[in-house]
């Protein structure tokens, strides 16, 4: 190990020119096996060309709208969840905090017969108050997240379904589709357009967008600099002044905004939402976290393997049924899959380590 | 050697019954024994095996009648797969339900040379996402279930605006039509229970559990609701975890011990009738369960007297129908209904009518 | 800020600390003045870590007086402390180690460009400031975007201590650097310790090593169960009897006794 790092002569340190040259940097492989998304995107490419050869209708174009579609809709939760993750913590109540927020926003329109905007916003409010109180009660309390959070999914899960049968009398929302507003809010979380016959939905480039802002965050500023710093050492963070219990606020409120959009999104373009979905999804976007190599016990993670996870699991359970396999198979192939990126992202760290 | 003795399923059929077949060796192969090119010694040796395995075999059920039913399903069906049909359901894995939905569609995708892919998702977004699959791989027909209506009707006029014909399955009774779909097969949710609500009454008794093993289930809602409108008696509703039998059947058993009036316990779900005849002997009541649905199991409970009664849909014929009427459509632009719905149920199965479906149930397609 | 040698920077009297019925320190009189290294020894349990706390912010001493440039101070978090030039370095929360060695090096204070609410981080500045500040202690690295935690023990103080050095602490408290090092490993620490010495901070080092101890300290401090039990310059003392202070006296020569055949 202390090879590496002993002293050995440098460059003068006024020799060093302007901006770019960082003097001596590890090779360019180093780098790459060294970036946490490495092992996912290793696991994409598999799985890419896996289906393409053994999938005939996986070739299509159209297929690779419907696929990016699915794994869209999964990866801006995956994105958020992988951020707060990197920070050290887990949101259990991800999954059903979507159709809590999909609920808000079609009862309050409905009932009150608002601008649907109105009930919007008001569930943007919601959305990141859960994302408040999960954060606030992890930070005071000190309890583990997986704790706390699997409260609230349970109370949001008890809520949704009361909530809606108390005030449909059934436990799907009314349509709202024929309210002011529907329309302007449809064009921004739900819209779709052609490109050659193929269909493309909107809500794949907020995905993009979310994505690369988050991956600016984390790299680039000090905020990313902070989640790294909160998940990896949250002691050692506190000790230099970093503003710990503000960040895993924050980080949960990120979430919660990820979860309006994604409730968002279902509501403008299923028009109803159904009280009891969403459980078991915040599963998913840890799956789709840990593919993408953010690791269980924080510190270390990417928006960028989130999203490749995200996108595993739209090709794996789309492509399963274009091969016409066995849909019961789905579960398995993600298992392994899991299994696969976790020892794959061991590995690389292995090799990276001991260059 | 105790492979030997089957060598027409161990050569020429490596794949499973569920998978489509796709491998371009005229079937009518399989007819041909192998076991006439083994020489006589073998053969011997095969006899005596034979002889000693039917000797040790069940006289019913068990894989050979499985067997049976594979090939009856093959039965008739010549030449590679000439269409694909997708089978797009709202299935959460692992119902028994769709078990038999799902031989239905097999078989008759067997018998008209179709290549079925079968695929679910419990979600309305994924389910939906699961028909434009369909329709990205040009499939020739879709068969949907349109249990969550709002999420499915922009999925399937998809598919009708790229010429795919669609067929509704099971449940979407108000939906179908106005998605673009071209026939129906299922029951009406409201009716069948309306028809449970009505034997009820029939039988005079007067306090009903009807236990819900999904929380937010739109049809499970209607089956109450509709057994409640016709029943002369009170219903009272039971939610429990369908996920979890132990807690099921505690639930039910605690709430009969509370109420000692309840007459009969009305489940939803073929496996939960079989789970609340426990609860019932555990709690000492004298309630009698009544369901909807069937299974194997089911059905051996009502053949037991356990269970009183079964409101069956007919999943088998709800699998077999669609596929058929898809079949038709694209061959000879047929269509079953007119229009309307064609009702599969409800139908009573009781302990008058059950020998005749005793046997079906056995092999799975009841 | 510049500050002459001599000046006293903290001064502690009667400090004592609660934690509710439970007393873990008390009656500490300490003064850390600029370039000298006060040494507080004592064994685990003594109350050493109580007392760096006070001083960096973490916690508040309950009864006593603690002066920061002749002023009475009660610090309420790190970063007030940070704020006021105390930089702490601990032992074993020092740094994180999957983040690379310049993220750590600039973690909590991140120089950033960009205006208004798009401020992004100097990554190149950073990366080269610290490579520069690291080369002014002696610390020359392969590569400054490694992670910390692929650096030796000793390395990964001595950035903590340039670290602390090039954000302007004019006090350096130290907690038992030496702890899980080996020798050559502590050599180095001590060498960083005393180089920053020189460069004027006021140095507190906290360990229960009295030979490391005294290679560096100007001034000794030996608490025991919360109290002072020593308190002398260098010129008072030898190793000897400062091994003697710090293991306890007569209980040394009763275990010398025991272990001798």
């Amino acid at each position: 190990m202390s090879d590496v790092v002993e002293a050995r002569p440098g460059p003068g340190p006024a020799g060093t020119g302007p901006g770019g040259d960082d003097g001596p940097r590890r090779s360019m492989l180093r780098q790459l096996f060294l970036r946490p998304e490495t092992g996912s995107l290793v696991g994409a490419v598999v799985i890419f060309v896996l289906f393409f050869v053994v999938a005939g209708p996986f070739r299509r174009v159209e297929s690779f709208a419907t696929i990016t579609y699915e794994a869209s809709v999964l990866g801006i939760m995956a994105v958020a969840v992988a951020l707060l993750m990197i920070g050290g913590e887990f949101d259990l109540s991800a999954g059903v905090a979507v159709t809590t927020s999909a609920i808000t926003a079609a009862e309050l329109s409905y009932q009150l017969t608002l601008n649907v905007w109105v009930g919007v916003i008001a569930a943007l409010a919601v959305s990141l108050a859960i994302g408040w109180f999960n954060g606030y009660l992890v930070v005071r309390t000190g309890l583990p997240s997986f704790l706390v959070t699997l409260g609230t999914f349970l109370m949001l899960q008890g809520v949704n379904l009361a909530v809606t049968r108390q005030i449909t009398g059934t436990v799907s929302t009314q349509r709202i589709s024929d309210m002011d507003g529907f329309g302007s809010l449809e064009a921004i979380f739900a819209s779709e357009w052609d490109i050659g016959g193929v269909r493309f939905r909107t809500v794949i480039l907020w995905w993009l967008l979310f994505v690369a802002v988050a991956t600016w965050v984390l790299l680039r500023t000090r905020v990313g600099n902070w989640i790294f710093a909160v998940g990896g050492n949250e002691a050692s963070a506190r000790a230099v002044g970093v503003p710990v219990a503000k960040v895993k606020i924050g980080l949960y409120m990120a979430v919660g905004f990820a979860a309006w959009f994604v409730g968002m999104h279902l509501l403008f373009s299923l028009q109803t939402v159904q009280a009891g979905e969403g459980v078991g999804n915040e599963f998913q976007y840890i799956i789709a976290a840990v593919i993408g190599g953010c690791l269980l016990t924080g510190g270390y993670g990417s928006a960028i393997g989130a999203a490749i996870g995200a996108f595993i699991f739209g090709m794996t359970r789309q492509g399963i049924v274009y091969a016409g396999w066995n849909p019961d198979w789905y579960m398995t192939f993600l298992g392994a899959m899991l299994i696969l990126a976790t020892l794959t992202n061991l590995y690389v760290k292995k090799l990276a380590a001991r260059r | 050697m105790t492979r030997r003795h089957r060598p027409d399923r161990a050569t020429t059929r490596p794949r499973l019954r569920s998978s489509p077949r796709r491998d371009a060796s005229p079937p009518r192969l399989r007819s041909v024994p192998r076991r006439d090119a083994s020489p006589p010694r073998l053969r011997a040796a095969l006899a005596v095996v034979l002889a000693v395995t039917a000797a040790a075999c069940s006289s019913s059920g068990g894989r050979e009648a499985e067997e049976e039913r594979e090939r009856a399903a093959e039965a008739g069906n010549a030449g590679p797969p000439q269409y694909t049909v997708a089978f797009v359901t709202h299935e959460a894995p692992g119902d028994t339900f769709w078990t038999i939905v799902r031989a239905g569609a097999e078989e008759a995708a067997a018998r008209h040379n179709i290549e079925l892919v079968y695929s679910n998702d419990p979600e309305g977004l994924r389910q939906a996402n699961l028909v434009q699959n369909a329709v990205d791989s040009q499939v020739d027909g879709i068969a949907v279930t349109m249990n969550k209506p709002d999420a499915m009707t922009p999925a399937v006029q998809q598919a009708v605006e790229a010429g795919i014909p669609v067929v509704g399955v099971n449940s979407g009774m108000d939906a179908w039509q106005n998605a673009g779909a071209i026939m129906f097969f299922g029951q009406d949710e409201t009716i069948a229970g309306q028809a449970a609500g009505e034997r009820l009454s029939e039988e005079g008794v007067s306090s009903v559990l009807c236990v819900l093993h999904e929380q937010g289930s739109v049809s499970l809602e209607a089956r109450c609701d509709g057994a409640a409108s016709t029943f002369t008696g009170t219903i009272e509703k039971l939610y429990v975890d369908g996920t979890n039998m132990p807690s099921v059947r505690s639930t039910i058993q605690a709430k009969l011990a509370e109420d000692p009036g309840i007459e009969r316990v009305l489940t939803l779900g073929a496996p939960f009738a079989v789970t609340a005849v426990q609860s019932v002997a555990d709690a000492g009541s004298a309630a009698q369960v009544v369901t909807f649905d069937t299974n194997a199991e089911l059905v051996a409970a009502i053949e037991a007297g356990d269970v009183l009664w079964a409101v069956d849909q007919q999943p088998y014929l709800q699998g077999y129908l669609a596929v058929s009427g898809l079949w038709l459509q694209i061959t000879n632009g047929n269509d079953i209904g007119g229009g309307e719905a064609v009702l599969t149920g409800p139908s009573f199965i009781t302990s008058e009518n059950i020998d005749a479906i005793a046997e079906y149930a056995q092999r799975g397609t009841r | 800020m510049v500050t002459s040698v001599g000046t006293t920077l903290i001064e502690m009297e009667n400090v004592g600390k609660d934690y509710g019925a439970i007393r873990a320190l008390s009656d500490v009189s300490l003064t850390v003045r600029a370039g000298e290294i006060t040494c507080v020894l004592g064994d685990n349990g003594a109350g050493k870590s109580t007392l760096i706390k006070i001083m960096s912010g973490l916690h508040q001493h309950t009864s006593g007086v603690m002066r920061v440039d002749g002023e009475e101070t009660e610090f309420g978090s790190p970063r007030e402390a940070l704020d006021r030039g105390i930089a702490t370095v601990y032992q074993d929360l020092a740094v994180v180690s999957l983040m690379e060695v310049w993220r750590n090096f600039f973690l909590g204070s991140e120089v950033r460009r960009g205006m208004g609410p798009v401020k992004m981080l100097d990554a190149d500045g950073m990366r080269r400031t610290a490579r520069e500040e690291l080369a002014k202690m002696g610390i020359e690295l392969a590569d400054i975007d490694q992670p910390i935690g692929e650096l030796s023990g000793g390395q990964r103080q001595c950035v903590a201590i340039a670290r602390a050095v090039y954000f302007g602490a004019r006090v350096l408290i130290l907690d038992e650097p030496t702890a899980a090092l080996g020798v050559k490993q502590s050599g180095v620490v001590l060498k960083y310790t005393a180089r920053a010495r020189d460069a004027g901070l006021g140095v507190v080092f906290i360990t229960h090593n009295p030979h490391h101890a005294f290679l560096v300290g100007d001034h000794f401090i030996v608490l025991k169960r919360g109290r002072m039990n020593l308190d002398c310059r260098r010129s008072e003392i030898n190793l000897d009897q400062l091994t003697q202070e710090m293991a306890g006296g007569d209980e040394l020569d009763t275990l010398a006794h025991e272990l001798r055949r």
